[in-house]
């Protein structure tokens, strides 16, 4: 498919060229990248460094001192019967929205295939979520759907011929709907751009000898469309489920967690005792769990992916 | 263009663009200035680093026509800080002042309308008095309590003056971010201007002893009922029908209830019995709760610090509010304070307890700014009545203190912005200010003539909250309030989408019980015995108990 | 061959279709509907009078539009300084943002420097959840006096931008060919030289693409500015945060708000619609 591999395979220059070249191509080489590093060191690297010192001591506003409390900070928050469930929603939204967003991403990605009059103008709108704040796209979904504001039971209302009356912020399982709606709304472009790629891509020899062959539209389908969808499948999926599973700023400005820590996730959880509790040294322990959790699924499917884009 | 005319062009520029919209012929104009617009965003783009904060941050003062209640009121602060008497708190906090001038203050706000105090009037006007700067730090809400503590952590001295729950007290002293004020009091203070605070009011800035601010929002709840609904006839003998008694405002949370689901059950979908902010996180859950709960007997912890709300009061207080929620306007749940202002005031609600800026928009009044535009106009204005709350013991729900950041540089001029901003004659003009929502809490502000001149029921407006102080309670003052509140939220916001009370109480009450014993279970105890003994603590402690009582 | 996602000749794989089935006009029309409806009840409320808040049924063009949301959200509150604020920050941080990004990716492209440790340790930040830096960030930020400053902020959003620009450079480097440099090479000049006037030159519209990226990044970004930013270098989406605290719900100014926040995002993502599929897989996949 030649496009989601990179081209040429460089050789190294320095082997071509003389060894005071090489040394200097050394110099070179580094110093184009120090700058580069020297701010991720000061700004990423450092202060993670710093913040192991905090797992283990007291750091909370409200007990005085920086005592050695060994894994205190660990145990208050494993032992959370809160931390446990923001978990199990986190994976849970993160599931559904993802798995939305790819197969509704993927039916647009299919409709949109063909040249059309107007297909331009369209993927332009449609790819305008995209470059919206999330915070903006919570509150603009929590206008259209908050009661009373909002003009969503209305319709539903005159489309049903009853009256309507979800509270959808605040009442189960709409609430969640409503989430999901506002993540789908947002991350489907995603998806639909990525597979709009993808597709365009298969060569369409490829479809001309399976029409004349006789294969079924399905079978086209199955066959040639998926098999050489699936690297730019694996890859949006990865690149949707690594940033689903951060998800906080619908939930901050949706439902604030409720009803109850009904809608909790574990950024919002972490934010909660954090910055609302001020629990400084428990909100860094569990920020470290869930960051070697992230890490787990980075090193596995993100460096797996690009490797095999690499070779 | 100074800010002045800048301001008076902005009006214009709406004004324009607004009859412009609506198709009236001003189009050239509008052109014209949409242009002149431009240019100016251009421009101050390209100078606006440096000059950013002066320009924009800092409005210049606005004075009142002199001939209105408000530029009256302003007019006597102006003159109670340059003439005296002298032995008055402002006059002597301007004197005193005057050796810092060309000094910088940065005083935290809440961001929004409570800043615009601070930056059209009282920064403005202690300015011209002292020569002293001030800048405006705009926080939301919880940003109002982690930012100084924030800062104090990492050692700076960004702040001076701090604008904060009295709630917060007790962890921001232990934790040396707010100074104690006494020995400045004793120093620059007219003590009668600290008698002059409502008894509830004076009590609530001390902690261990010592003075830790000065209270500045009487953030009393009351409840504001429609008058001609309660007073409209066929109501009235309908009700008689139907219970076998007088309709009338209602004096406990059952008839609260009762009453709300009648008016439902005659009026609707035109008006509704009531309404509450019952969002999560919004806040208001744990303020209704809690002024519930301890109405009707509860108390938050026993003698060993346990927490004691999943029991029979704990339960009878939710399936009261739930009773109030199902006979309240469609979406109950999830309005935050701004939306039921908003169907109270278009008449959609007969009864709601809130903040007391609900009797100035009532009213009408605050809508006179511009700055109010995020609410409608008043369509009940001179059909409001006001009482105190079912149950007899309104919550005062947050309210604020002026604390003195223990990191600042300048921590007398500070304390003398304080102590004038508060004084009585200026405080009574803060508080008067349309788009401010700054509450009464000085008996000169509850007796103040000019306050009553304001809106035609002003007085009652004013006695109502004198009354409403007078039986009051206290949200708990101790480490941890905000933990303890949180789980409160969680646990109402659960009950409102189905879950069972006892079994949300019991969780609430788990997580009261981990934070006590996190903070340190005697020193909670010692923190919360210490909260008993002010005024307002329980229903058996008020201030009216205590024969303490402010009759006008 | 080259995949894109701009209304470009697509391959014709049917004879029948020019027109589109009913059904894929369906989806696409309750798709775009999907879209455009929050955003045309942003626009609404934010010219409504607030008086048609609660109306019933919904007010679904005001009879009275109004800009008083505007000039308040502007003027009278804070949303001036944060506009000018949001664009200081995130220019700058996106110009050095794709200059240091610029130079390492180079360095990547054509040494393999650092083989593929380093640059999936830059990969790497991507992906880290920002809760767990934030923290440290910030007591660090106030020891040397970053804290609330522009430059702190650009700092941060440099660091916070840099995977994208270094792997979106990265790939395009590697597609392009080595030829011209090696011939500068060969006619005397020096590695800088060969950088600075061959390589740099042929990848400004890559560094176009990717600089619409971070800047798009840093405009939308709002947890780092929530917790780094107080009083002086507070950006955009803080002040309409600051409109939703819960004394002052002001629905119309926060909507007045976000619609000045979404045009300039939307008006540079859709111009780099081209280089959409670059952007957001960080060069992986060639658009």
């Amino acid at each position: 498919m030649g496009d989601a591999a990179f081209a040429d395979n460089p050789t190294p220059v320095s082997r071509r060229r003389l060894p005071s070249a090489a040394r200097s191509d050394r110099r070179f080489k580094w110093l184009l990248v120090t700058p580069a590093i020297l701010v991720i060191l000061a700004i990423s690297i450092y202060p993670l460094v710093f913040s192991i010192w905090v797992l283990f001591v007291n750091y909370d506003f409200q007990i005085p001192g920086h005592a050695y409390v060994g894994l205190k900070n660990f145990r208050q928050v494993i032992f959370d019967p809160v931390a446990r469930y923001s978990l199990l929603v986190t994976v849970c939204l993160t599931a559904t929205n993802v798995l939305i967003e790819f197969l509704l991403g993927l039916a647009i990605a299919l409709a949109m295939t063909k040249t059309f009059r107007g297909r331009g103008i369209i993927i332009s709108i449609i790819i305008v979520p995209l470059f919206i704040s999330p915070v903006i796209v919570g509150q603009a979904w929590a206008l259209l759907l908050q009661r009373p504001f909002g003009p969503t039971n209305y319709l539903l209302g005159q489309l049903l011929g009853q009256e309507v009356t979800i509270s959808w912020l605040t009442q189960w399982p709409w609430n969640f709907v409503a989430l999901v709606l506002a993540d789908v709304w947002q991350w489907t472009p995603f998806m639909f751009v990525i597979l709009l790629a993808g597709l365009t891509a298969i060569p369409p020899h490829v479809y001309e000898a399976a029409e004349l062959d006789g294969v079924g539209t399905w079978q086209t389908f199955w066959h040639i469309t998926m098999p050489y969808l699936a690297p730019m499948i694996a890859l949006a999926v990865t690149f949707r489920l690594l940033d689903s599973i951060r998800l906080f700023d619908t939930i901050f400005i949706m439902t604030g967690g409720g009803p109850g820590t009904q809608t909790y996730t574990v950024s919002y959880y972490l934010y909660t005792i954090g910055f609302t509790q001020f629990h400084l040294s428990r909100a860094t322990a569990g920020a470290w769990i869930f960051l070697i959790l992230t890490l787990i699924v980075v090193v596995f499917l993100v460096r797996r992916l690009l490797k095999q884009e690499e070779s | 263009m100074n800010d002045r005319e800048r301001r008076d062009f902005e009006a214009g520029l709406a004004r324009e663009v607004d009859s412009w919209l609506r198709g009236e012929p001003t189009r050239r104009d509008f052109i014209k200035r949409f242009g002149q617009a431009t240019g100016m965003l251009a421009l101050s783009g390209a100078v606006l680093p440096p000059f950013a904060r002066s320009a924009l941050a800092q409005s210049k003062m606005q004075l009142e026509d002199p001939n209105t209640p408000l530029g009256k009121a302003q007019a006597a602060a102006l003159k109670a800080s340059t003439e005296g008497p002298t032995d008055g708190s402002a006059y002597r906090a301007v004197e005193a002042a005057k050796q810092y001038s060309g000094v910088n203050l940065n005083m935290t706000y809440e961001a929004g309308l409570q800043a615009l105090d601070p930056r059209n009037f009282s920064g403005p006007l202690w300015q011209d008095l002292t020569g002293i700067k001030s800048t405006v730090v705009e926080l939301p809400p919880p940003d109002m309590y982690s930012k100084p503590i924030s800062e104090h952590i990492a050692g700076s001295s960004a702040y001076d003056v701090l604008d904060l729950q009295p709630q917060w007290t007790p962890a921001l002293a232990d934790g040396g971010v707010i100074a104690p004020l006494d020995d400045y009091i004793a120093k620059y203070m007219n003590m009668a201007d600290l008698e002059d605070y409502h008894p509830l009011y004076k009590a609530l800035p001390t902690y261990k002893g010592k003075i830790w601010g000065f209270f500045d929002d009487g953030d009393m709840f009351a409840l504001y009922y429609r008058k001609d609904i309660f007073e409209d006839p066929k109501l009235n003998e309908a009700y008689q029908a139907k219970f076998n008694k007088k309709l009338e405002v209602p004096k406990t949370w059952e008839d609260y209830a009762q009453v709300a689901q009648f008016i439902t059950d005659q009026m609707a979908p035109n008006v509704y019995g009531a309404g509450h902010f019952r969002k999560a996180a919004s806040p208001g859950n744990q303020f209704d709760f809690m002024q519930q709960f301890r109405a009707n007997g509860g108390r938050f912890f026993d003698e060993n610090m346990k927490a004691d709300l999943a029991n029979e009061i704990g339960v009878r207080t939710l399936e009261n509010m739930k009773a109030a929620n199902a006979a309240s306007i469609p979406g109950n749940n999830e309005l935050d304070a701004v939306s039921l202002w908003a169907a109270w005031l278009q008449g959609k609600i007969a009864m709601m307890y809130s903040w007391p800026p609900t009797g100035r928009m009532s009213a009408g009044y605050s809508q006179s700014d511009k700055a109010i535009s995020f609410i409608p106009q008043s369509s009940i204005a001179g059909k409001v009545g006001y009482a105190i709350v079912p149950g007899g013991h309104p919550e005062h729900a947050f309210g604020f203190n002026k604390a003195l950041a223990a990191d600042s540089e300048n921590p007398e001029a500070a304390y003398l912005f304080m102590q004038w901003a508060c004084s009585p004659p200026v405080s009574l003009a803060r508080c008067m200010l349309p788009y401010a929502l700054r509450d009464p809490y000085r008996i000169s502000h509850f007796k103040s003539e000019l306050y009553g001149e304001l809106f035609p029921s002003a007085p009652e407006y004013l006695a109502n909250l004198n009354n409403s102080a007078n039986v009051g309670l206290l949200d708990p003052i101790m480490p941890g309030a905000q933990d303890y509140q949180l789980s409160l939220d969680r646990m109402a916001t659960s009950v409102w989408a189905g879950a069972d009370p006892m079994e949300a109480l019991k969780t609430a009450e788990a997580e009261w019980n981990a934070t006590t014993e996190n903070l340190g279970v005697d020193s909670q105890k010692a923190f919360y015995e210490e909260f008993l003994k002010l005024p307002g603590a329980t229903p058996d402690n008020t201030v009216e108990k205590l024969g303490m009582a402010v009759q006008l | 061959m080259t995949a894109t996602v701009s209304a470009g000749p697509a391959p014709r794989r049917r004879r029948r279709g020019r027109r589109l089935p009913i059904g894929r006009i369906l989806l696409l029309g309750i798709y775009l509907m999907f879209i455009l409806a929050p955003l045309y009840w942003v626009l609404i409320t934010s010219i409504k009078p607030s008086d048609d808040y609660l109306a019933v049924p919904p007010v679904w063009f005001p009879d009275a539009p109004t800009i008083v949301h505007y000039t308040a959200a502007l003027f009278a509150y804070r949303g001036l300084q944060g506009l000018i604020n949001s664009l200081i920050i995130s220019i700058s941080a996106t110009a050095l943002s794709c200059l240091i990004g610029t130079l390492m990716a180079y360095s990547l492209a054509r040494f393999r420097t650092g083989g593929m440790h380093l640059s999936f340790w830059v990969l790497s930040q991507r992906f880290l959840p920002p809760i767990a830096i934030i923290l440290p960030l910030f007591l660090n930020y106030r020891l040397v006096g970053l804290q609330d400053t522009h430059v702190g902020m650009i700092l941060a959003y440099t660091m916070f931008t840099l995977p994208v620009t270094v792997w979106m450079m990265y790939a395009y480097f590697r597609q392009m060919p080595r030829s011209l440099e090696d011939a500068a090479l060969v006619d005397g000049c020096t590695r800088w030289q060969a950088l600075w006037t061959v390589a740099i030159p042929l990848a400004v519209p890559g560094i176009v693409a990717a600089a619409i990226f971070t800047f798009i990044a840093c405009w939308t970004e709002f947890f780092f500015a929530l917790v780094l930013t107080s009083r002086d270098a507070f950006t955009l989406p803080t002040v309409f945060r600051a409109f939703l605290s819960f004394q002052g719900a002001q629905y119309g100014e926060a909507s007045a708000l976000a619609i000045v926040s979404l045009g300039p995002s939307i008006i540079l993502g859709v111009l780099v619609q081209k280089h959409l599929v670059r952007g957001l897989t960080l060069g992986a996949i060639r658009g």
